[in-house]
Parts: structure tokens; C-alpha cells; sequence
């Protein structure tokens, strides 16, 4: 309690160099006395005695008016240099800082996202980033060399440290702003402050801490999905530094970006044309692109001029007919004279198949035709041509189920396939359950169907704590044979899930006339579980098992959720005619290709990353020798072993800040690897002051252009002690005089002496 | 006054008179421009004493008519006067380094009538003019006018010792021999005022007025016992302190190394702050002479060597005048 009542002072200096140079002056009236006492004039003297008379009777007064009025010189000198180096008087400071002469701690962000390279006409800076440079630049010469530390800072995703340690060395500090590159990242300026309040906490013994914010004010940089995390950030840095942010972007700067580009399906193959989707955006007031597709860099016919604007619709490119297999490039660029080029083009790499390799487990072979537990499921994914039923197994899908009994399933290699689909498995083993796991972590997707075989006590105990169920299967629901049994609750013109958007305005699909006589219920425990279809009330309902009769309005008949990059399909009854007859309605093929095309991940996720992302090779690669990857201009990046999640190792680069198309050679096989900048970062309109002090939560904050402020601006006038030091100067120098008349040591006239 | 009268006072200023290297001719202009400036001088009513009558003839000065004896006879007689010879003037004069000291400078490129004459008549040493000079100046004045006026006049010049002693003469060769010795001394010793005195007091015959001539930068306990001997042997005194206008204003700046004359050793200091306490001492010290002399019935002038000596002179003559009377 004592120590929080003790008045602290401390100062800190705006121009320390005065206050070094008043020091030095300060021993001008010394070294003069000195000087006077070796240069005096020599009189040859006749009244001696009087002379030394007086001397004995005044030589103590006379001595202690020679220092005081010496005294009151040096210190006149001396607050002279005090005041002209402006100090400041602190509140949080100590004194050990101060008399270090180290008492400011600067930290200066700047984002270099892509957005920053936007190119403007501002000499000698061509691009923002290259204007925050120059600016951050003229900051450090204004900061006292050796009295204040510097710290630097970029936002761009991920937020990184140039210099981490508060450095004195100025030189050093402009040096590092100079190597500061612009990236084709992203804003992660939450990221950026976050390590500011971190340097702020480390440095508790700093004087004055200010941070400088050199941001392009974009939407994409400051209206961000964590605005809350913004907000508690501004708060807690606001107690911890005085902030300053300065806006280098333009109030009419418009860019027009593809932020998107992808297929149609998550299935592009060699059977059929296929589909794929451009998002293209216009920001601020876009002139006319011209978009050009290419495949594999080879220009599409279909060319169109449109002017994008933030309504614009997705651009769509049809009937693409790929002839071969394997990873494809296909490419939208919208061609204009936007200042931000840099997003004017994405690059998507699709693995094209020829087919969708599933493997279906069938519990229940049954024993008649179409009894088996997947015989409907399995005519449905591949449904045979006209030329099949005469002895010609041909299809026209694109999914080629692979049928097997459930005692196979421990004999398959999973990662074969894109999809395993149970259906009315009796029970899975712990082993089997941590295959079908990392298969779907891996990138798989799980369709589970329900059946008289299925034991719901081992599904529980061995799939669901897998995440490999939604939720436990408490009570299997039945109606009467006199019944008409539970339907889908299907409306074509409500909101509808996404896999059911195929459905839209279809009356006659049958999926709302299907009836479902039995069916598991579950409980969706896990945030993630999507419901994609529910079941409707019955108006009278019995279950078989069990005497009550209830409503099971709410019970879901299909779930999807996500475990790791694959997904996990529920369907809470058979997939044959058991329970249900559904299969027997048209909407089942549909639902059935659907369900598996819209779970089903493409192949070549890892393939499309964003710049500033690093390359993972998933464990299902190939590898024939050493991966190597070269970047668009040729050079070769490293790729260095890791260890994933489960401990086994894989490969990894560097993040890729490039745009463009990499290679990536395995041996027998070069993968092409497509980098594109953040889409998240193509709004380059700007925000005005207002918005960006809400943004940080109505800090108190110092908000600048592209200019610096007159450097008087930065005194703080509140504290500032440099004129009361000038008005002690002053009543001194008064004070001098005045002693210097009553002692009389002041000049009167000249006087001669022989 | 009129404007002949202002260019005569002018022989009076030490500037002016520094510029003249010969101290008769320096006496000679003091003592024209001193008369000259007196409407009555003293000079007239001394040594004046009745000898005899003679007839009036056209002619004379119906001032020394004899009024009672043409009342009585109606023959007109004019008195005639002898004059006295029986004042023994005795000048003695400091000859100590001290008396050396001297800051006035002579008088500068606009020459003044003097000048000019002073430049007709010997070589312009430009020396500045000391105490010394000051009380050379008055020695010779009033022995030329005690020449003038058949009174005896004598010498003395002393430092730390009697250096010179002439014993008082009318003989009209005596003042040549005076102004010749005034120039000759040198001034190198220090001042021992009470020795000489004393030995002065022993030498001394007939009862004189003698005049001291000194800056009296000496113990005041031998100056007093000195002062007190002459006084004891019924000898009238007249004390000049002759201070130079530095040492009376102490107007120094800037650092200074004092060098005192007459062994007093030396001081660096920085004399603004000190000259407050030095004239208070060099006042307490002229003020507690002053009262030594009053208190034995001597006349006391401290004079200023930058001043001109006719107002000294003329309070002297008035003085001595009384005295007469």
C-alpha cells in the first residue's frame, strides 16, 4: 500500500541532444572563470594595504558569492538544455529507465497483405506498402537514436515479427523495414496486434509506448469476421500504448478479383462434360474484364465481357469435356485495368476421375433377389445401360461400387476408395472402427445405413466415440403393419439443405410420399451434425418394441457431419426395402448420388491452397523417390518431414506466397499445385476514421493520412515541462543578475589601468 | 569670470601640466594661473610691515596715501612698507615608491593654449602624471611664492630615510636648487614617515610651517608620533594626502593582478567585488588621519592628483592668510 501512495516522478525527453549539449555548456562559465583567472591584467598597486585588508575581511563572502553566482551560470546553462529537450513528465515510468536514457518503446505495424500492393500514384512509393515503408522510415529519424527502441511488426496472414527484441539501433530498424516484402497474403492484423500487446506486457519498464498502424483502411483488413476479438484487443492496447494508425489507402480505390473458381460436382471426370463456377467481384467502381478460361493454360472458347461488381453473378463455364484422367489446371482470369493485378486471375487444380471407386459392405446378403442389404443401394449408384441387361455390364455412372460382404472389409485397403458405404452391419470391430476413422480423417466419406442386424450397443461403443455416428442410437422406432408409417419432411419450395437442392420445386420426386416403417432413433450430440432430412409425425404411430406411443417429429433421418477432412453420411434406416419404400421411388437414385457426390471430397484439395498456406502432402501420396517441389519461377522450394496429428511423418513446405502453378514431382508422378491469393482480401474499399476507431472499440486512437503529423504534434502539451523549465531559466537568469549587482561582480564601464 | 581668466585655469588642470616636463615652468603657470583667477589674493596681505613716510609725487597709488598724517600736516605722504622676512617655509615631500602611482593621462590631441606653450617650450614626455607629480607641483608653487616673497624656504624629500634635506632660505638661487632637487630623486624605497619626522623635529631650529606632502600609505601609529614631535616643538603643520582619482574610485573590472609597490606583495582578484570593501577600508583610513591631525591642530587636505590644484592652493593661502591675521 505504501508503494502504490509513493509519488513517482520520472521525465522523458523529446530532444535528449539539448539536454546533453546544456550539460556541455554548462561547464562554459567554469571554463571561463578558469580562463579569466590565467588572462588578468597586471597594475602595479601603491594603496596595498587597504586592498588586502579588505580582501581578509571579505575573502569568505567574496569566495561564497563567486560560486554561487558560478553556480547559478552553469545551472542557467544547464536548464536551458533541459528545456529545449522538452521534457515529459510520465505516469507510468520509473526512474531506472529514465536514467537509463532508454524510455520509449515503439512498435510499428505494417500490413503487407496483397492488398497493400495496390499501385497508386504517390512518388517515389508505387504501391502502399512501398508509402507505409518510406513513411515508417521518416517515424525512425525522428526518434531519438539511443533513447528509444524499436520493434516491427507485419500483418499480413500470419502475423510475423521482423524485429522481436526491442532494438536501439536505428539503423537497424530501418534496415529491417526495407526488407519487409509484399506478400500475396492475406490480413491478419488481429495476429499483429495480439503480438503488440505481447511486447507491450514484456516491456513494463518503457517510458511512453506508442504503436503505429500503417494499414490501406480496407474492409477486408478491418471489417473482419473477429471484430469482437478487434474490439477486446483496441481496449487492452489502448492502456498500453498511445496509438497512431495512418490510412494509405485512396477513398476511390476500386480492384475487381475471381475470388473462387470451382467444379460444378465435387466429381469432375472423363465421362461427362462437366461444370465449373467463377465467383467474380467488382470493388468500388470497376471498369469492364473481359474473363478468358484455359485448360491446362490453353485459352476456352466462351469469352465474355461483364462488369463485376459485388451483385455480380457466378460465372459459369459448361460442358468442359476433359479427355483424360489425372490433375488438371483450369483457370478464369478477368482481364482489365484494375490497380491490384495480382487477384485478377485464380488457378484450380482438379484431379479428373473416371470413376468414383466405392466400396459397399453389405451385413445382409439375403436370400432372394434384391434382398441383399445393398442391392438397392448398389443398382442405384451405378445403374445399368439398356446394352447391360443383355449380358453388357455397362453403366453411365461415374460411381463404381465395389460390393463386398462385411467379414471382407478388414481385408480392404480403404484408402482405394473414395467412399465406404455399411449397410446393415451387424457390429464393427475396434480395428475395423480406427481404419474407417482415419480413412475419414483422411479425406473418406462414411455412409452408414441402419438394419435388423445392427447392434446398436456396439455402434455405440465402437463408432460413436470414433465420431463416426451423430449421436447414439437409443430406440429403433416401428409402426404397425396397418399403418402408414413415418415420411421425410420434405417441402420442394422450403428451405432445403444443400444436398437437397437438386430437389427444389420438384413435386412428384417421391421423396415426400416415401414411407419409412422403422427406423433407429438417434440423438445429434456433436455441434457439427447436419440434418439433412427429418422424419414428419405420424398421425398415429406404434412401436414394435416398445408399448408407448409417441411423436418423433424431431428425429433425423439423415445426418452429415465433418471428422477430419472427410465426412460421416447417417441414414437412420436400410438401404433396401426393409424398412422403408423409399427405394422403390424415383427420388432415390437422385438422393443416392447426391448424398455421395455431395460428401465425397475431390481428390485435390490439397492440390488448391492459399497463398501464405504451406504444402501438405497427404499419407495417400505415392511416393517413388524424395519429393520435390519447384514454384512458378522455377525455383525450388524445400519440403521437410513432419509429424502429422497421429504421428506419422509427412511432408511439408515452407508457406507458398507465390501465386501461380508449382510442381510437384513424387517420382513417377509431377502433380501441378495451385497457389491463389486470399479471397478474403479483394474488398479494397476503404473505411473511413469512424470506422476503423469502432473497429478497435472507440479507443482513443490518433488517426493520420499518408502524411506524418508535424513532429510538434507528437508532444504530448499536457505534460510537456519545457516551458516551466524556460520560466526557471528565466527567474534565474533574474536572479543572477540581481546577485550579480548586489555582490558587484557586473561591468560598470571601462576603466583604465597603467 | 572672464575669458583670459578661464584659459589661466586651465595651467591649473594635471592634465595639462603633465604635458610640461619642467617644474619651474610648471610652477611658474600654476602660480600666473592662480593669481590671475583671485579677485583678492591672500598673496598681498602677508609680509607686508610698515618702514617710513616720503612725499607723494605725481603718480602714486593714492592707495598708500597716509590719511592721518595729511589730517594733521595737509602734506600728503604716502607709507611706505619693508617686507618681513621671517617665515620659515618647509616643504617635505614623500619620495616613496608609492607616491610613483599615477593613472592621470595627459591631455589628448585637442591641444588646449597650454598645450601649445608647453610644446613650445620642452619635449612632450607624456608621462602620466603621479602623486608625486602633484606634490612636486605644490612644493614648487609655494616656494616660488614664498621666494617671491623673501621668506625662507627649505626641503625635505624622504622615503624610507631623509634623502635630501635643505634648510629653509630666502636666497633667490634656493628655488632653482628646490625644483632641480624635486626632479633629480628617485622613487624606488618604501615610506618610513615617522623616522623622518622625528629626525626632521631634531633638525628643525626656528619654529616653520611645514607643509607634508604625502600619500600616506604607512603605519598610522609612527605617522602620529612623528606629527605629534614637530607638534611638540611649536611647529605649524599643514598636511597634504595626495591619492590618485584610481585609488580613490577603485574602478577596475576586469581580472587583476595587483602588484603593490613598496614590497607589498601581490593579489589576483576580480575587483568589482572587491572595491566596496577597499575604499571602506581606504576610507576609515583617511577619516581616522583627518581626526589625528584635527586633533592636534593641523590642517589637514586630502587631495585628489586629478584634480586642479587651484582649489587646494587657494584653501591653503586663505588659510594661512588667516593665520596672519
Amino acid at each position: 500500500m505504501m508503494m502504490e501512495h509513493q509519488l513517482t516522478l520520472a521525465l522523458s525527453l523529446i530532444t535528449p541532444g539539448f539536454l546533453i549539449a546544456g550539460v556541455i555548456l554548462a561547464s562554459v562559465p567554469i571554463i571561463i572563470h578558469i580562463l579569466n583567472r590565467r588572462r588578468f591584467k597586471v597594475v602595479q598597486w601603491a594603496a596595498m594595504d587597504y586592498l588586502l585588508a579588505a580582501m581578509r575581511k571579505n575573502r569568505r563572502r567574496l569566495r561564497f558569492e563567486q560560486w554561487i553566482l558560478l553556480a547559478a551560470r552553469c545551472l542557467v546553462l544547464a536548464l536551458l538544455g533541459l528545456a529545449l529537450a522538452r521534457p515529459l513528465a510520465c505516469s507510468q515510468t520509473n526512474l531506472a529507465a529514465a536514467g537509463a536514457g532508454r524510455d520509449g518503446l515503439h512498435v510499428i505495424v505494417i500490413d503487407n497483405s496483397y492488398s497493400m500492393g495496390y499501385e497508386t500514384e504517390r512518388p517515389p512509393a508505387r504501391t502502399h506498402l512501398q508509402k507505409a515503408k518510406i513513411l515508417a522510415k521518416q517515424l525512425i529519424d525522428r526518434l531519438a537514436d539511443g533513447g528509444e527502441s524499436v520493434v516491427i511488426l507485419t500483418a499480413a496472414n500470419p502475423a510475423s515479427v521482423v524485429i522481436a527484441q526491442p532494438t536501439y539501433d536505428l539503423q537497424n530498424a530501418k534496415a529491417a523495414i526495407d526488407r519487409i516484402e509484399q506478400t500475396n497474403a492475406g490480413t491478419d492484423l488481429s495476429g499483429a496486434l495480439q503480438r503488440a500487446l505481447q511486447i507491450a506486457e514484456d516491456q513494463p519498464a518503457a517510458l511512453h509506448r506508442r504503436l503505429y498502424l500503417f494499414t490501406d483502411a480496407t474492409r477486408s483488413a478491418w471489417d473482419v469476421p473477429q471484430a469482437d476479438l478487434l474490439h477486446q484487443l483496441g481496449g487492452q492496447l489502448a492502456k498500453l500504448y498511445t496509438i497512431t494508425h495512418f490510412n494509405l489507402g485512396r477513398q476511390n480505390q476500386w480492384n475487381q478479383s475471381v475470388l473462387g473458381l470451382r467444379p460444378q460436382s465435387n466429381l469432375v471426370t472423363t465421362r461427362f462434360n462437366n461444370e465449373f463456377i467463377a465467383d467474380i467481384k467488382g470493388f468500388g467502381s470497376s471498369s469492364d474484364a473481359t474473363l478468358q478460361w484455359k485448360l491446362d493454360d490453353q485459352p476456352l472458347p466462351g469469352g465474355t465481357t461483364i462488369k463485376p461488381d459485388t451483385q455480380t453473378p457466378p460465372q459459369v463455364l459448361s460442358q468442359l469435356s476433359i479427355r483424360t484422367g489425372g490433375p488438371h489446371i483450369i483457370s478464369v482470369s478477368a482481364i482489365g485495368h484494375d490497380a491490384l493485378p495480382i487477384d485478377n486471375i485464380r488457378r484450380r487444380v482438379v484431379d479428373v476421375a473416371s470413376e468414383l471407386k466405392v466400396l459397399v459392405v453389405e451385413g445382409d446378403h439375403g436370400v432372394g433377389l434384391m434382398s441383399g442389404s445393398a442391392a438397392f443401394l448398389t443398382l442405384a449408384l451405378a445403374p445399368p445401360t439398356e446394352a447391360s441387361s443383355q449380358g453388357n455390364a455397362k453403366t453411365n455412372s461415374a460411381i463404381a461400387p465395389e460390393l463386398i460382404s462385411d467379414l471382407e472389409l478388414s481385408n480392404k485397403v480403404l484408402n482405394d476408395y473414395r467412399a465406404v458405404i455399411l449397410t446393415n452391419v451387424a457390429q464393427v470391430s475396434a480395428a475395423q472402427a480406427d481404419q474407417l476413422q482415419q480413412f475419414v480423417q483422411q479425406g473418406g466419406t462414411l455412409m452408414l445405413f441402419m438394419g435388423e442386424q445392427v447392434n446398436a450397443d456396439n455402434y455405440n461403443k465402437v463408432l460413436l466415440p470414433r465420431h463416426l455416428m451423430p449421436g447414439p442410437l437409443t430406440k429403433r422406432m416401428s409402426v404397425g403393419s396397418d399403418q402408414k408409417g413415418y415420411s421425410f419432411d420434405f417441402n420442394p419450395y422450403g428451405s432445403l439443405h444443400p444436398l437437397l437442392t437438386i430437389f427444389r420445386g420438384e413435386d412428384k420426386s417421391g421423396l415426400d410420399t416415401a414411407r419409412i416403417f422403422t427406423y433407429w432413433q438417434v440423438e445429434p450430440s456433436g455441434n457439427g451434425v447436419e440434418r439433412v432430412l427429418d422424419y414428419v409425425s405420424a398421425d398415429t404411430t406404434h412401436s414394435t418394441t416398445s408399448t408407448t406411443t409417441a411423436t418423433h417429429a424431431a428425429d433425423p433421418a439423415i445426418t452429415t457431419q465433418s471428422l477430419g477432412s472427410g465426412r460421416v453420411v447417417f441414414i437412420s434406416t436400410t438401404a433396401n426395402a426393409d424398412w422403408t419404400s423409399f427405394p422403390a421411388k424415383p427420388a432415390y437414385v437422385t438422393l443416392m448420388h447426391e448424398l455421395l457426390l455431395g460428401s465425397v471430397n475431390s481428390d485435390d484439395a490439397w492440390m488448391n491452397i492459399i497463398a501464405g498456406q504451406p504444402l501438405f502432402l497427404p499419407q495417400t501420396l505415392k511416393l517413388t523417390a524424395a519429393p520435390s517441389l519447384i514454384d512458378p519461377t522455377q525455383k525450388p522450394v524445400a519440403l521437410d518431414q513432419t509429424s502429422a496429428e497421429g504421428g506419422q511423418l509427412i511432408y511439408k513446405s515452407a508457406p507458398l506466397d507465390t501465386p501461380g502453378v508449382y510442381r510437384l514431382t513424387t517420382g513417377t508422378n509431377t502433380y501441378p499445385i495451385a497457389v491463389n491469393p486470399p479471397a478474403d482480401e479483394a474488398d479494397v474499399r476503404t473505411l473511413d476514421n469512424n470506422a476503423i476507431k469502432a473497429a478497435l472499440g472507440d479507443i482513443n486512437i490518433d488517426l493520420q493520412g499518408d502524411i506524418l503529423p508535424p513532429e510538434s504534434d507528437n508532444i504530448d502539451r499536457g505534460n510537456d515541462l519545457g516551458w516551466t523549465v524556460m520560466l526557471l531559466v528565466l527567474l534565474l537568469v533574474v536572479a543572477e543578475s540581481f546577485m550579480a549587482m548586489r555582490f558587484g561582480h557586473y561591468r560598470r564601464g571601462t576603466a583604465s589601468a597603467s | 569670470m572672464s575669458e583670459s581668466v578661464a584659459d589661466y585655469r586651465t595651467y591649473l588642470d594635471p592634465r595639462v601640466l603633465a604635458r610640461v616636463s619642467s617644474l619651474d615652468i610648471r610652477a611658474r603657470l600654476i602660480v600666473e594661473g592662480l593669481m590671475t583667477g583671485q579677485h583678492r589674493s591672500p598673496y598681498q596681505g602677508i609680509s607686508v610691515e610698515f618702514a617710513q613716510h616720503r612725499p607723494y609725487v605725481a603718480g602714486d597709488d593714492i592707495r598708500h596715501v597716509d590719511w592721518k598724517v595729511f589730517g594733521k600736516t595737509d602734506k600728503i605722504y604716502l607709507k611706505q612698507y619693508q617686507e618681513e622676512t621671517n617665515l620659515h617655509l618647509l616643504c617635505i615631500v614623500d619620495a616613496s615608491q608609492s607616491m610613483a602611482f599615477g593613472s592621470v593621462a595627459p591631455a589628448g590631441e585637442a591641444l588646449s593654449p597650454m598645450e601649445k606653450v608647453a610644446n613650445l617650450l620642452g619635449p612632450n614626455e607624456a608621462k602620466p602624471w603621479s602623486k608625486y607629480d602633484h606634490a612636486t607641483a605644490i612644493t614648487a608653487v609655494l616656494s616660488y611664492m614664498a621666494i617671491q616673497q623673501q621668506d625662507s624656504v627649505g626641503l625635505a624629500i624622504f622615503d624610507n630615510d631623509l634623502k635630501r634635506y635643505f634648510k629653509p632660505s630666502n636666497a633667490p638661487a634656493q628655488w632653482k636648487i628646490i625644483t632641480h632637487e624635486l626632479q633629480q630623486t628617485p622613487r624606488l624605497k618604501k615610506t618610513n614617515t615617522g623616522r623622518v619626522l622625528d629626525q626632521l623635529a631634531e633638525k628643525l631650529t626656528q619654529r616653520s610651517l611645514i607643509v607634508l606632502l604625502s600619500d600616506f600609505f604607512d603605519d598610522i601609529e609612527s605617522i602620529k608620533k612623528g606629527l605629534r614631535h614637530l607638534r611638540y616643538k611649536k611647529h605649524e603643520l599643514m598636511v597634504f594626502q595626495i591619492l590618485d582619482p584610481l585609488e580613490i574610485e577603485f574602478p577596475f573590472e576586469d581580472v587583476i593582478l595587483f602588484k603593490g609597490l613598496e614590497e607589498m606583495g601581490e593579489l589576483l582578484t576580480e575587483p568589482r567585488a572587491l572595491r566596496q570593501g577597499y575604499l571602506e577600508q581606504l576610507s576609515r583610513f583617511t577619516d581616522e588621519l583627518k581626526r589625528l591631525c584635527r586633533g592636534m591642530d593641523i590642517d589637514f587636505v586630502r587631495m585628489n592628483s586629478g584634480e586642479p590644484l587651484d582649489v587646494a592652493l587657494s584653501g591653503f593661502l586663505a588659510t594661512r592668510a588667516a593665520g596672519v591675521k
